[in-house]
């Protein structure tokens, strides 16, 4: 479809009063203070481009790229304007107009591939750590990571060495009799760098009853793509997963990761397959996805009976693609309330962005950490020695966030805690 | 010098960071909230986003050499292109410099710098128990300079007032280069009547007399208790009728804010858990003071309203109220939700009338509207007669641009002829200075007199005002 008959650049730009309401709810414009950064700069420059004012160069992609797509704009816009999906719809028409080898390379190859995909985090680095530069540069790695590289990569210190998929099997009955029929929507950060999430989820779902299935062949939910400008291959990944659902016959399609419910969201979903005939498979698919803490708190109503001596002191952080872009924000919290032996006390600004935003860190590292810095102060502050969030790209920022800041708490997603409280406790001595 | 030079000579003085000079950067500068900018942005020559008086007087100086316009801007929030360079020059973004510089708590006094945005402050004087009364629409993101120069008020204006009998003092960079301090060099008092009082003078210049590089701000102790009444009316006209009645019992509540039939269903639009009840017309009645003081006049506010209103539901529990004050709040912008392909503009927005023919005032615009086949969305101050329009059209659409243009045009007669005036505390800027000569008379010669005893070379923010 033509850029100018985009569903949000035909419907959207118009409504924008430019009030600046957004200007002080954007972290990156709370960094930069001009307004380029504001979200409602970029709804003006898409237009600009629209309306052939720009020329779609790399420096307009540079704008626009500032934005980490947290929808904190979008969530509050009184216009209601999304301002994220006009963003990535002009990133995508920017990306087309500036095609660049590297990142094809990258988004089109490694990241659809979910081996190839922990590949490239471990070749960016490599390549910087054997001074190797150039030839990331020549490869287009550089270009998509600019900044300090050497410091970018120490968020990605600690990859796990196996993915959750080597670990986990594709059907995992349920314990007891079978309430439902659970799809697990193994995510990328979860498999590769979170993989004790999704053991946690498939135990803790197992055990209430769940039978669940992780598809074979699933792929990456498409996020990085169209934050990155690649919404064809977003839609070739969305398309292929929707498939692959689709023979299981599941009740619910359940993840932990905030950012793969919020890209499988129903209103996602019909921005990313506009023109295709997956419209409505699309819809249906995205009726049946739900956050984990969602599902385990209104469906299953999880109570959790065990006794537990220990106390922990938790603060829960919302991650953007939770809060903003499916305005969830109590049944994570409910969660761990239910956990035997949490305190779960709130931290000032929990719904302010970490800065993370999955290639954001690396890609935009210095404002990322400036972000980073002020969500540390504001969870540190709780005194908690839990840091509880639903996001592993969030999990790996605050985990780095912790070490910056010397903070010596635990990053954790709640169903990590839910299912430490399920293991036996050690026999009283 | 020419343009070139210029940029280099502020990149030099001020450093990269702090000058923007490249094209794109420059664009995001060509607009404010207006509808006027919104049809014809204007791009700057230069941006300069300076954090010290020091800086914003080298600029000045410059400029004034060189026979440069000096621009200065807030945040952008304005509605009148009053920030944006609509006769080109240099932008003076001060919406970066957000210091408080100094709470003064015995003398109930705050010294802020201009970028401070009104909500932050409000949030700090609270850990005082102070506070700066004016409550604009726009609190969480104008700035404090922006409000100084339009003399901004809003909600509370019914008790509370504008911005200007709070500013004691000012630090302004002059156009010529001069720094001056208003309101005494030493003074900490909260009286003073000596000298001529440049303070009032500049509150509401609209950036045209000088750049305000520091403000000394009267505050007030926080009122400990509130109550808003909710009144809920079946007829537009009653409505205001009430408003006149609840101040003949006697009772000044610190703001009465109307929201009519569709500005109700837009709220409801944009936040659906406040759910307001659907009606021609609701009032919001805020009181504050002492907690018997506010339930004493809560009642009375109940039974007067009641005489007229389907419903009055009256409120003193905090999350209720921080609902219905954020309904308005949103109203200026959620307006647009009223029309799927429309939006809201900021354009013959801002009228202000004698408190007494508020209800003529509102049936004379739903009357423009239907001429113009135009929805009008009107909200606003109705306890000062400053009431809010919102036309909501498709501002892609040229033959509904030019439409509109008529009906704003008729909105901005229709409050002169109603001995009211075209703007209550938007301003005036490059939207509204048709209007100078017709309001003002002789008086605007004398406005620019007064302008160019400051500005003798007419560098700063033309364009604007008359
Ligand atoms: C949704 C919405 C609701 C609003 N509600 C209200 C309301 O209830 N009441 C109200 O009064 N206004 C309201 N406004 C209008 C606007 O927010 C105010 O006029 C505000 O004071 C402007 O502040 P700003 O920082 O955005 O200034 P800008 O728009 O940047 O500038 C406004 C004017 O001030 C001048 N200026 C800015 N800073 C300085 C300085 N330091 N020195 C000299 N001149 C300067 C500029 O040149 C310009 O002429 C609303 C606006 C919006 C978008």
């Amino acid at each position: 479809m033509e850029f100018k008959e985009l569903p949000p650049v035909k419907e959207q730009i118009m409504k924008c009063v430019r009030c600046g309401k957004c200007r002080e709810l954007c972290p990156v414009f709370g960094e930069i203070g001009i307004e380029s950064a504001a979200p409602r700069g970029h709804v003006f420059m898409v237009q600009m481009l629209r309306d052939g004012k720009v020329e779609p160069s790399p420096e307009v992609y540079e704008k626009l790229g500032q934005c980490l797509m947290c929808e904190t704009c979008s969530a509050n816009c009184p216009s209601g304007i999304d301002v994220h999906e006009l963003n990535a719809a002009a990133r995508a028409y920017l990306n087309d107009k500036n095609p660049n080898r590297g990142k094809d390379f990258l988004f089109g190859n490694f990241w659809t591939k979910p081996e190839m995909m922990k590949q490239s985090i471990k070749v960016a680095s490599l390549a910087q750590r054997l001074g190797l530069q150039k030839l990331a540069r020549n490869i287009g790695l550089t270009r998509l990571l600019p900044g300090d590289l050497k410091d970018a990569e120490k968020i990605l210190d600690n990859i796990p060495p196996h993915s959750a998929r080597s670990q986990l099997s594709a059907y995992t009955p349920a314990q007891g009799e079978s309430r439902y029929r659970v799809g697990y929507f193994l995510g990328c950060g979860t498999d590769f760098l979170n993989p004790e999430i999704a053991q946690a989820a498939v135990n803790v779902l197992s055990r209430n009853g769940c039978e669940v299935f992780i598809p074979e062949g699933l792929k990456c939910c498409g996020l990085p793509h169209i934050a990155n400008g690649k919404m064809d291959v977003a839609r070739q990944l969305t398309i292929h997963n929707l498939k692959l659902f689709e023979k299981l016959n599941v009740d619910y399609i359940v993840t932990d990761c905030g950012s793969c419910s919020a890209t499988l969201s129903k209103k996602n979903l019909k921005f990313v397959l506009e023109g295709t005939s997956y419209q409505e498979d699309g819809a249906a698919f995205a009726a049946r996805v739900m956050d984990l803490t969602v599902f385990l708190v209104d469906v299953l109503d999880i109570q959790v009976d065990v006794k537990i001596d220990r106390k922990w002191r938790v603060t829960y952080h919302d991650p953007c693609h939770l809060v903003n872009a499916q305005g969830i924000t109590e049944q994570p919290r409910e969660l761990l309330r239910r956990i035997p032996g949490v305190e779960l006390v709130e931290m000032p600004h929990a719904a302010s962005c970490c800065g993370g935003s999955g290639t954001y860190s690396v890609t935009h590292h210095q404002l990322s950490m400036q972000i980073l810095d002020k969500k540390m102060s504001n969870a540190a502050s709780t005194g908690a020695d839990i840091l509880a969030t639903c996001c592993p790209s969030c999990i790996m920022q605050l985990n780095f966030g912790c070490k910056r800041s010397n903070w010596n708490a635990e990053v954790l997603h709640p169903v990590v805690l839910l299912n430490r409280a399920y293991e036996p406790a050690p026999a009283a001595v | 010098m020419n343009n070139a030079d210029i940029k280099k000579e502020l990149v030099k003085m001020l450093g990269r960071d702090k000058v923007l000079i490249d094209d794109l950067d420059l664009m995001y500068y060509s607009y404010d909230s207006s509808f006027l900018t919104k049809l014809q942005p204007v791009t700057p020559t230069a941006v300069v986003l300076p954090a010290s008086t020091a800086e914003v007087q080298k600029v000045v100086r410059l400029a004034y050499e060189n026979d440069v316009n000096i621009i200065p801007r807030g945040a952008g929030t304005g509605e009148t292109g009053g920030c944006v360079a609509v006769e080109g020059g240099i932008v003076i973004d001060l919406s970066r410099w957000r210091e408080i510089v100094e709470i003064d708590v015995n003398n109930m006094q705050v010294v802020v710098r201009p970028g401070v945005i009104h909500a932050d402050l409000n949030d700090e004087l609270a850990k005082f128990n102070l506070f700066f009364p004016p409550d604009p629409g726009s609190s969480k993101m104008c700035t404090i300079g922006g409000m100084v120069a339009n003399n901004a008020s809003g909600l509370r204006a019914v008790k509370y007032w504008t911005t200007e009998p709070y500013v004691l003092g000012l630090e302004v960079v002059t156009p010529t280069g001069d720094v001056i301090i208003t309101g005494g060099q030493q003074a900490r008092c909260i009286k003073n009547v000596s000298g001529l009082n440049l303070t009032k003078l500049m509150v509401g210049s609209e950036g045209v007399l000088g750049i305000v590089t520091q403000i000394r701000l009267r505050c007030f102790p926080r009122p400990k208790a509130r109550g808003i009444a909710m009144a809920v009316f079946d007829h537009l006209d009653d409505a205001p009728a009430t408003v006149l009645e609840v101040y003949q019992a006697g009772v000044l509540p610190s703001g009465i804010e109307i929201l009519d039939g569709s500005a109700i269903k837009a709220v409801n639009d944009f936040k659906p858990h406040i759910n307001l009840p659907e009606a021609e017309a609701i009032l919001l009645f805020e009181v504050d003071g002492n907690p018997p003081g506010v339930e004493y006049e809560g009642q009375i506010i109940k039974e007067v309203a009641g005489r007229r209103a389907r419903q009055v539901e009256w409120s003193t529990e905090k999350k209720r109220m921080a609902e219905l004050w954020e309904g308005r709040s949103i109203t200026a912008t959620a307006a647009a939700r009223v029309r799927a392909d429309g939006s809201r503009i900021f354009a013959g927005e801002d009228i202000s009338v004698p408190i007494s023919k508020v209800a003529d005032v509102l049936r004379a615009i739903r009357a423009l509207g239907e001429k113009y086949g135009i929805q009008v969305v009107n909200y606003g101050h109705i306890g000062d007669g400053n009431v809010h329009c919102a036309p909501v059209i498709n501002p892609e659409n040229p033959e509904e641009v030019e439409l509109v243009k008529k009906l704003v045009d008729e909105i901005h007669l229709l409050a002169i002829e109603m001995n009211g005036s075209t703007t209550g505390e938007h301003g005036v800027g490059a939207a509204r200075r048709g209007y100078a000569v017709l309001e003002h008379g002789p008086a605007v010669d004398y406005m620019k007199k007064v302008k160019a005893a400051f500005d003798p070379k007419g560098i700063m923010n033309p364009g604007k005002l008359f």
